[in-house]
């Protein structure tokens, strides 16, 4: 019997009902990484040739529809993933206004991988802040770290090192260490502080040493400490994540201290599905990094993007990752979700604004679209998981109260989007809005048992009222300790 | 829309918490609802909704010392304690009045809550207690309310009137 070999559509990862759109985009994504001048692995050279043939044959309407002529029934895909999705309301009422409507989706591994999961070998590039502000108890828990990373690595894994300050240099360029990892402690041992910060070109080495072995059985992702403020880069840094999205790279960022910038950083990540974490002080480097270490060691799904088309009548209002690692996400499709790890699903909270329902329309889309996921511990290519979410319209309805789980979620939610209004309005001035809102914040965190939170905040109130600002470190201090309360219980520290 | 009964901010129907103070808005009503009339093909206006705002008093607090009850309406949840200058937590009900200070309340004592009709209190820590008959109960668990109990917040005592 010959060997099955994926049809076309599988080869590029997509649906029979794939548009033109979809298709030329999904071979750019295939080809840029299969190229002849990019491509490590051997086989892949054919691989691209076959992607293309599967091209040339699909972007031809005419050759297409031969083609699918020549195809059995598209098989249903064995599930990859088992999803939960729960919804405010299943109907909504026909009413002359826009209203809101939340989703709270959860995505695990399906039970039947589960047992045949596999770890995936690492390919993981650290790019550290070297400016003169490391200096210190800084650089040297970070080189104590690394160092522990480096011994915790597999013979598989590859492992690379970018130091940067104006400039940037391959400290570890990447490679398997196949057990001599002297050699390289040694090398991260010897970094020196000098100079400023600029992030982009860490960066981009960080992205040169990772790409050459980014193929999709790695679970490549970038680390990268800072404890400054890159200027004038910024947009090329967001250009660079998107390339490195593109060929399934992720994005991590640690800041240590008060002096880097949470909004750039959130940003830089969210186009990975990657997240950004706040070091108060240096000793919680280390934690920090093994956590994320161990995390991307649990990786089942590097991550999951949730593709639709989008519509005028819903837009998505608000979107944030609850679980694994809190973070908030892009708003506009492709929404790039992030991980799903072994045993830890992946978890999501989705606001949408439904503008008013017309005349005669019985259901209302939200989404209509799919989940593509990319996970390296899965041997094979597999198709998108569709996904279609809709509500019916009524003259009326009874709201029923809402799921318990999702009302859960937003009541954390809620009061971190306190914390976001409140930084908008001290930017704007608004000093007064603002700490009303913070006092609304701490009045609830008190009421919910955290003290220490609530104390923080109470503060900070004070501060802004004397300062008219932030004190140095509060702004990251509220956000990102209201963000670790979105974890469930168990996985709080 | 909704109306927020804690802060009257004005939300877009299905919201879940009030985006300006995060209040839960447990109340639900449906906005004003236009319907085509099959019969003559006009757009009619169905029902006016109702302002949540107006929730009756469901509890009184009888003020054991003072003789003076007071009703509680609008709110379904509500947090006890006294204001106190240079504070910028503020209690729901603030209780200050009747000799919050001397009877050792905390700015922040204590919340009660209308769970669909069970009712229940806890205590937020307070430095001096809350004790119900007598007896005190332990700090952020939720303990049931009866018609009738007495309720201590530090030596403030109370008796609950359920309506």
């Amino acid at each position: 019997m010959p060997i099955k070999r994926p049809d076309f559509y599988a080869l590029l990862g997509l649906l029979r009902s794939a548009t033109q759109e979809e298709i030329r985009r999904a071979y750019h994504k295939a080809a840029k990484r299969l190229h002849p001048d990019a491509n490590q692995a051997p086989g892949e050279t054919e691989l691209f040739l076959e992607v293309q043939q599967a091209y040339q044959v699909l972007s031809d309407p005419a050759r297409r529809s031969a083609y699918d002529a020549t195809l059995g029934p598209e098989e249903t895909a064995p599930e990859v993933v088992e999803k939960r999705v729960l919804l405010s309301r299943k109907e909504i009422a026909r009413l002359p206004e826009s209203q809101l409507l939340y989703v709270l989706i959860d995505i695990i591994p399906s039970e039947e991988q589960k047992k045949t999961i596999s770890g995936a070998p690492l390919n993981l590039c650290l790019v550290l802040d070297c400016s003169t502000s490391m200096k210190g108890e800084r650089l040297d828990t970070v080189k104590s770290s690394a160092v522990q990373i480096i011994r915790q690595l597999k013979p598989n894994d590859i492992f690379s090192v970018i130091s940067f300050n104006d400039r940037a240099e391959i400290v570890i360029p990447a490679t398997r260490h196949q057990g001599n990892t002297h050699r390289l402690e040694t090398r991260i041992q010897m970094l020196q502080t000098a100079g400023g910060t600029e992030i982009f070109k860490g960066l981009q080495a960080g992205f040169e040493e990772i790409r050459r072995y980014a193929n999709p059985t790695t679970v490549s992702h970038i680390i990268l400490l800072t404890d400054g403020r890159t200027y004038g880069d910024e947009q090329q840094c967001y250009e660079l994540a998107k390339q490195a999205a593109d060929l399934g790279i992720g994005i991590s960022g640690l800041g240590i201290g008060s002096g880097w910038n949470d909004i750039f950083l959130d940003q830089l990540a969210s186009y990975t599905g990657g997240t950004a974490m706040y070091v108060s002080q240096p000793k919680d480097i280390e934690r920090l990094l093994n956590e994320k270490f161990s995390n991307l060691n649990q990786t089942f799904a590097e991550n999951v993007v949730l593709d639709f088309q989008p519509s005028e009548q819903v837009t998505v209002s608000y979107a944030f990752r609850l679980q694994p690692e809190a973070a908030p996400l892009s708003k506009q499709p492709p929404i790039p979700l992030g991980p799903i790890l072994k045993d830890w699903p992946l978890s999501v909270l989705l606001e949408f604004l439904i503008q008013p329902v017309k005349a005669g329309q019985e259901t209302v889309d939200l989404i209509n679209g799919k989940l593509e996921i990319s996970a390296a511990t899965l041997n094979m290519a597999f198709q998108p998981v569709p996904l279609r979410l809709a509500v019916s319209v009524r003259e009326t309805i009874t709201p029923e109260p809402p799921p318990p789980a999702l009302v859960q979620a937003l009541s954390k939610l809620t009061l971190y989007r306190l914390q976001e209004k409140a930084r908008a309005e001290v930017e704007a001035g608004n000093y007064e809005k603002a700490t009303q809102h913070l006092q609304k914040m701490a009045t609830h965190l008190l009421v919910q048992g955290e003290r220490s939170m609530a104390k923080t905040i109470m503060l900070e109130i004070e501060n802004i009222e004397r300062e008219k600002k932030f004190s140095e470190s509060g702004d990251k201090q509220i956000k990102y300790g209201t963000r670790a309360l979105l974890l469930p219980g168990e996985r709080k520290r | 829309m909704i109306v927020c009964p804690n802060c009257k901010h004005q939300e877009s129907d299905g919201a879940i918490f009030c985006s300006e103070c995060g209040m839960q808005l447990v109340q639900y009503t449906p906005g004003e609802t236009q319907r085509f009339d099959t019969a003559t093909g006009e757009l009619q206006t169905v029902s006016a909704p109702q302002p949540v705002s107006q929730v009756p008093a469901w509890i009184s607090l009888h003020l054991l010392e003072s003789g003076q009850i007071l009703p509680i309406s609008d709110r379904m949840e509500f947090t006890m304690g006294r204001v106190s200058e240079n504070q910028p937590i503020m209690p729901d009900i603030d209780l200050s009045p009747f000799k919050a200070f001397d009877n050792g309340v905390s700015r922040l004592h204590a919340v009660i809550r209308n769970n669909a009709g069970n009712i229940v209190i806890m205590d937020l820590g307070s430095s001096n207690g809350t004790y119900i008959n007598g007896m005190r109960i332990v700090p952020n668990i939720e303990q049931p309310l009866r018609h009738g109990d007495i309720v201590a917040l530090g030596k403030l005592k109370m008796q609950i009137v359920l309506s």
